[in-house]
């Protein structure tokens, strides 16, 4: 497939940190790797869905994850379609997502992905509660804060003359400073006003500076021009082009969507693994998003067979490593059916 | 800077959660409702993906200003739906008293008259219109940036533009992937046969 690298913006930087999945081929297995691991997902135990399934109660409750497993089968059995409006069209019984956001509530979040081990339903709290002060936190410059700063400052201006001969070195009465506030310290130059406004403005612009220069490294090509407005112009482009380019791509998806025929992608995974027989119609299941966690497994009583197989492709198949392999499988599955903010993933850019 | 893998990993399993469930009815659709669909789940997986950030929260919202969309962003995202869209409390103005602000900005332009030379032509005056008209250009591009200072401006501009590019990459990986699968597999083809093409693939 000659496509992969046609979409010349961003490709080129970003090729770097796809290296384990730059090929389509490997993408595929990926993408084969997380629908399968649905298969291990724990099948919900509404009687007439495992009948619907193939499996016998007993198996389908064997494989229930541990957690999940009372308010999964609560969820199923309270759900009821309230026929919520798809903005394009769905199906009237589409239904609730009161059983969808209580799954969403009790699975272990994605964060899960990077901790397996954790796979309890406390899960969730501890992980909402960090969020908000991550916000919080989220500037990573060390974050001036106004109050200290003002009296901080004008030390500054008493022991630098004004207009004067301040010399860039640091002296040492102002060492003392810099370790006890958190602010950011700023020096005036030779021939500059001194007093609290512009050393406020001078601070200001250095952030925003800061900033610009980060944008400059991000955007290709920007890092030669000079002057803020054509480096924003430039900035602006990028943004531009980079959401024409994702219309395009959607454009495209949407073409080859409809035959897809998502059912014969998981047919790919169990033939993958091992001869088992084909999925059902994946389609009418999917109406359903309470069998999105459990996701059928085709084949009755196969799904012994299909977890070691499955271990040692997912394990061939995911190179990240991130995931434990041993305890990813029920963790995994039940991290990807339901998917939580990843409170992980915003600390880290 | 690039995206971190949990964002990427987040995000397409997202996408690849919405796709299954929207599957069928993608079929009823026209090619123009399924890309717009497809783009609104796209959307909604890398806001869900990158978490609680200033442009997330400005997408979100900018979404559900339609009541269809509100209702499938809710399906989507689940409690935490409500969580994004509640004001987040970063966004205080820092309360500021008219008169000082007044007399500081007073004092600020007297002293820069005063310390540059006064030319014919303000070249200041013209530097700063056009970083002007950039800045509000980029404040409509950004989701929710109309309301953010210039720092706040530009960082959120950064974080934006690299889960943009992350997602463009993931929609591109993704739809090589859905072509290569769609050529291998035969519609007709048996389970063997299919597994032996994709294999020999």
């Amino acid at each position: 497939m000659g496509s992969a690298g046609s979409y010349g913006v961003g490709t080129g930087n970003s090729g770097a940190y796809m290296t384990e999945i730059a090929e389509p081929i490997r993408f595929d297995e990926e993408i084969r790797s997380l629908i399968q691991a649905r298969f291990d997902a724990p099948p919900v135990s509404g009687g007439s869905f495992t009948a619907l399934l193939g499996l016998s109660a007993n198996q389908a409750v064997g494989l229930l994850h541990e957690p999940g497993a009372g308010e999964v089968s609560a969820s199923a059995a309270a759900s009821s379609p309230t026929g919520l409006g798809h903005p394009l069209g769905w199906s009237p019984t589409f239904p609730s997502n009161a059983g969808l956001a209580e799954r969403a509530a009790s699975f272990p979040v994605f964060a899960a992905a990077d901790s397996p081990a954790s796979s309890s339903g406390g899960g969730p709290s501890p992980q909402l509660k960090a969020e908000p002060s991550d916000s919080d936190s989220s500037p990573p410059l060390p974050v001036p804060i106004d109050k200290p700063r003002r009296p901080a400052k004008r030390k500054d201006c008493e022991k630098q003359k004004a207009k004067g001969p301040a010399k860039k070195l640091k002296t040492a009465e102002e060492h003392t400073e810099d370790d006890q506030l958190p602010y950011v310290h700023v020096r005036a130059r030779r021939g500059q006003a001194t007093d609290s406004h512009s050393l406020a403005e001078r601070a200001r612009r250095e952030k925003i500076n800061a900033r610009m220069k980060l944008l400059q490294e991000l955007v290709p090509g920007c890092s030669k021009i000079t002057g803020t407005a054509l480096v924003l112009d430039e900035i602006i482009n990028h943004v531009q082009s980079l959401q024409r380019q994702v219309e395009f791509l959607s454009m495209r998806l949407a073409a080859v969507t409809p035959r897809i025929d998502f059912g014969g992608l998981d047919s790919f995974l169990m033939a993958e693994c091992g001869p088992l027989a084909a999925s059902n119609g994946r389609g009418e299941v999917a109406l359903d998003p309470v069998s999105w966690s459990s996701d059928p497994a085709p084949g009755t009583g196969q799904r012994t067979d299909l977890r070691p197989s499955q271990q040692s492709s997912t394990a061939w198949v995911y190179p990240y490593g991130l995931i434990n392999h041993g305890t990813s499988l029920f963790g995994y599955g039940a991290a990807n059916s339901v998917p939580l903010n990843s409170n992980q993933s915003k600390t880290d850019l | 800077m690039q995206a971190t893998k949990s964002f990427e990993r987040a995000f397409l399993r997202q996408l690849l959660r919405v796709f299954r469930l929207s599957a069928v009815s993608y079929k009823s659709m026209s090619l123009q409702e399924r890309k717009s669909a497809i783009k609104l789940s796209a959307d909604v997986a890398m806001a869900s993906a990158r978490g609680s950030r200033k442009w997330t929260r400005g997408l979100i919202a900018k979404l559900s200003e339609e009541d269809e969309h509100r209702s499938f962003l809710r399906l989507i995202l689940g409690t935490e739906y409500e969580r994004l869209t509640k004001p987040c409390h970063g966004s205080w103005k820092i309360p500021r008293s008219k008169k000082i602000v007044r007399r500081s900005l007073r004092v600020c332009s007297r002293r820069k008259n005063n310390l540059r030379a006064p030319h014919g032509v303000k070249s200041s005056v013209l530097a700063r219109t056009l970083v002007e008209k950039r800045t509000h250009a980029l404040k409509r591009l950004v989701p929710g940036g109309e309301s953010l200072d210039g720092y706040s401006l530009l960082d959120e501009a950064l974080d934006y533009v690299i889960s943009l590019r992350a997602q463009a990459d993931l929609m591109q990986k993704l739809l090589t992937t859905f072509e290569a699968s769609k050529l291998s597999a035969l519609s007709k083809c048996t389970l063997p046969e299919r597994k032996a093409s994709f294999v020999g693939k």
